[in-house]
């Protein structure tokens, strides 16, 4: 035989060893002592060989949902599978109350279901079909874009030049701070690092060419895309999918106002003429970053910039063009895309904006790798 | 146990605005225990405001906000949040956490709050949820219920510490007249059988009609609080016509031209 006792409700178990169970209850039953009936009920009672389980709460004066939970909990059999509960001397509310809950009502919401287990290959293939749907999209919104965008920009009041202005500032000319520091640190690390293995050959001149080439040619419109992707990027798919999200989107097209038209091609126009000038700015710092270390090492201006002329050829700084004007596109394409792609729900947008830059990064780097060999093949 | 005419919401003197612009001043009113009291206004009246003022998310610029026997504009940490388990609060579109199932969302606070046993917790949350009959959407998550559900469900986690003031931001916005009635049906129940005290913002008469006991009617040009009372009686005697207009849903003849 177990008994506990506590001040306020004095919680008392009988188990006697037939395998029959008397719980009493007394005077309070509430938040504050469920706990207390619950450890004793549980120690005892749980796996234990109960028949027969007799609830007395005749003595019981107030009871709380947490205590009425608990005597439901009870009256289901939840704590003593098999037995026969009853509970005996409860007043008419409390009574009813217990009536009102049955074992459907606690069924209903069932144990959670654990998320489908699927086997390698169904995750493999689920994985290929979305990401082939997924280029599928990408194609079917590069056509859709293509296909609209001379209706657009032939057209001086669809174009919505303010709007361009707009985007301009806010992803251009707002980058600038960012984009100059990042970008004469990295001409910075690149001259610091090449100076000490090259000096053993006594070719630390050839550091202006290195960095000239280097900063031309990729990672000024690398570090300018990847800046813009993050920046923007992110920005444009956040907002377009927070229109979405608020069915703004909707509302244009119900406005007979088409979303590429009206948003889309606006951003794609912006990355496009600001990306370029993104780069080239960006490429100017990174260089000036070298050509600091070296005058730090005490090379003359005028031999540095002589090294850099004839290391850097109007065919680089074409190409560093293109690569902005391919990389803006890219970027402000990728984020519309997957702003327009926005599902419901509070996740969706936060969801949206990593795809955007994810993808956007992604594509950069490959369109990067085509850009080398086309040009391998072109200068060889 | 409870005496039906004791003030649980006091408002004194109260002055809400941002800086200069001033949206309501002087508002004065209680709330009685177990009673529907319903804040009503046109749009841009400042109901809104009031309640996130009442509930303690705004600080007003002057005035006192009695909560049973504390001050929510001049508490702080512990009081504070010994005040918030007072009353529960159902924000217009309900706002349950779309990443948890309704059952969730209404164990929440006693997961917080609250030492019961794990499977006691279900059985609290379950009850709540076979008080606004929602214990068949129990599992499921917040995006698969309608409008009506979702609010049932919020009233449902508002409950869940037994808090014995209920806010309610527009109940019955959205939703069609018959889901609207049966939300209205469950806030009289709630208060007639649980003695919960409600507060709620609103302009829909026919829930104005239906179970409000008292009122209180915001104006935007006077800044103020221009009419109290029972709504019936508010819409037979009131003496300023606008009020007259308010109670029986009158246009306002400068600016409504009528179709015929």
């Amino acid at each position: 035989m177990t008994t506990a006792t506590q001040k306020e409700l004095a919680p008392d178990l009988q188990v006697n060893p037939g395998g029959e169970a008397r719980f009493f209850l007394r005077d309070h039953l509430d938040d504050q002592n469920v706990g207390l009936c619950w450890t004793l009920l549980e120690r005892n009672l749980r796996g234990a060989s109960i028949k027969t389980l007799v609830v007395d709460a005749s003595a019981l004066q107030e009871c709380d949902g947490a205590g009425r939970a608990l005597l439901q909990y009870l009256n289901l059999g939840k704590l003593t599978p098999g037995a026969k509960v009853s509970i005996v001397g409860l007043n008419e509310e409390l009574t009813k109350d217990l009536g009102e809950f049955t074992a459907e009502d606690y069924e209903a919401f069932g144990p959670h279901e654990p998320m489908g287990k699927k086997s390698l290959p169904e995750e493999v293939g689920a994985a290929v079909a979305s990401a082939g749907l997924d280029l599928r999209e990408q194609v079917s919104f590069l056509g859709e874009v293509l296909a609209k965008l001379p209706g657009t920009i032939t057209s001086r009041k669809r174009l919505r030049w303010p709007e361009i202005g707009r985007i301009f500032e806010s992803a251009g000319a707002n980058a600038v701070p960012i984009v100059s520091l990042i970008s004469i640190l990295v001409g910075l690390i690149i001259a610091f690092e090449s100076v000490q293995p090259l000096e053993q050959f006594g070719a630390q001149i050839y550091v202006a060419n290195m960095i000239g080439l280097v900063m031309v040619r990729e990672l000024g419109p690398l570090l300018a895309a990847i800046l813009l992707a993050g920046r923007s990027g992110s920005a444009f798919a956040a907002e377009i999918g927070t229109m979405k999200v608020n069915e703004e989107l909707n509302a244009l097209e119900t406005l007979g106002l088409d979303p590429i038209r009206f948003l889309v091609i606006q951003r794609i126009a912006a990355g496009v003429l600001l990306t370029p000038l993104l780069t080239f700015y960006g490429t100017f710092m990174g260089v000036l970053g070298g050509v600091l270390v070296m005058l730090g090492l005490g090379f003359p201006l005028t031999l540095i910039f002589h090294q850099l002329s004839s290391a850097v050829h109007l065919s680089d700084i074409a190409l560093a063009a293109s690569k902005g004007v391919v990389f803006g596109a890219i970027v402000s394409a990728v984020g519309c895309l997957r702003g327009l792609q926005t599902q419901q729900g509070p996740s969706a947008v936060g969801v949206s904006t990593t795809r955007a830059v994810v993808t956007s990064i992604l594509l950069i780097v490959i369109a990067d790798a085509a850009f080398s060999v086309v040009f391998f093949l072109l200068t060889r | 146990m409870t005496n039906p005419s004791e003030t649980v919401v006091a408002v004194r003197h109260l002055k809400i605005g941002y800086g200069d612009r001033i949206i309501l001043e002087n508002v004065n009113f209680e709330v009685r225990r177990g009673e529907v009291f319903m804040i009503l206004g046109g749009s841009g009246s400042g109901k809104s405001t009031l309640l996130k003022n009442l509930i303690g998310l705004y600080t007003p610029e002057d005035g006192e906000i009695w909560i049973e026997d504390g001050n929510i504009v001049t508490a702080r940490d512990e009081e504070r949040l010994l005040l918030f388990r007072k009353f529960g609060v159902m924000y217009q579109g309900g706002a349950l956490f779309g990443s948890m199932t309704v059952l969730e969302n209404v164990r929440l606070p006693l997961d917080e709050f609250t030492d019961l046993p794990e499977p006691i917790k279900d059985f609290v949350a379950l009850a709540k949820l076979k008080q606004v009959g929602l214990v068949a959407a129990a599992g499921k998550m917040p995006s698969e219920l309608s409008g009506g559900m979702q609010k049932r469900a919020a009233i449902a986690r508002a409950m869940a510490l037994n808090p014995c003031i209920l806010f309610l931001d527009e109940p019955s916005a959205g939703l069609d007249p018959v889901t609207s009635a049966e939300l209205d049906l469950l806030i009289k129940e709630l208060a007639q059988q649980c003695g919960i005290t409600f507060v709620i913002v609103t302009h829909e008469l026919a829930s104005i009609y239906g179970i409000a006991d008292r009122v209180i009617l915001l104006d935007a040009r006077t800044r103020t609080i221009v009419a109290e009372g029972k709504p019936a009686s508010l819409r037979e005697h009131a003496t300023d016509p606008w009020v007259r207009k308010f109670f029986n849903r009158q246009p306002e003849p400068a600016e409504v031209t009528q179709p015929h």
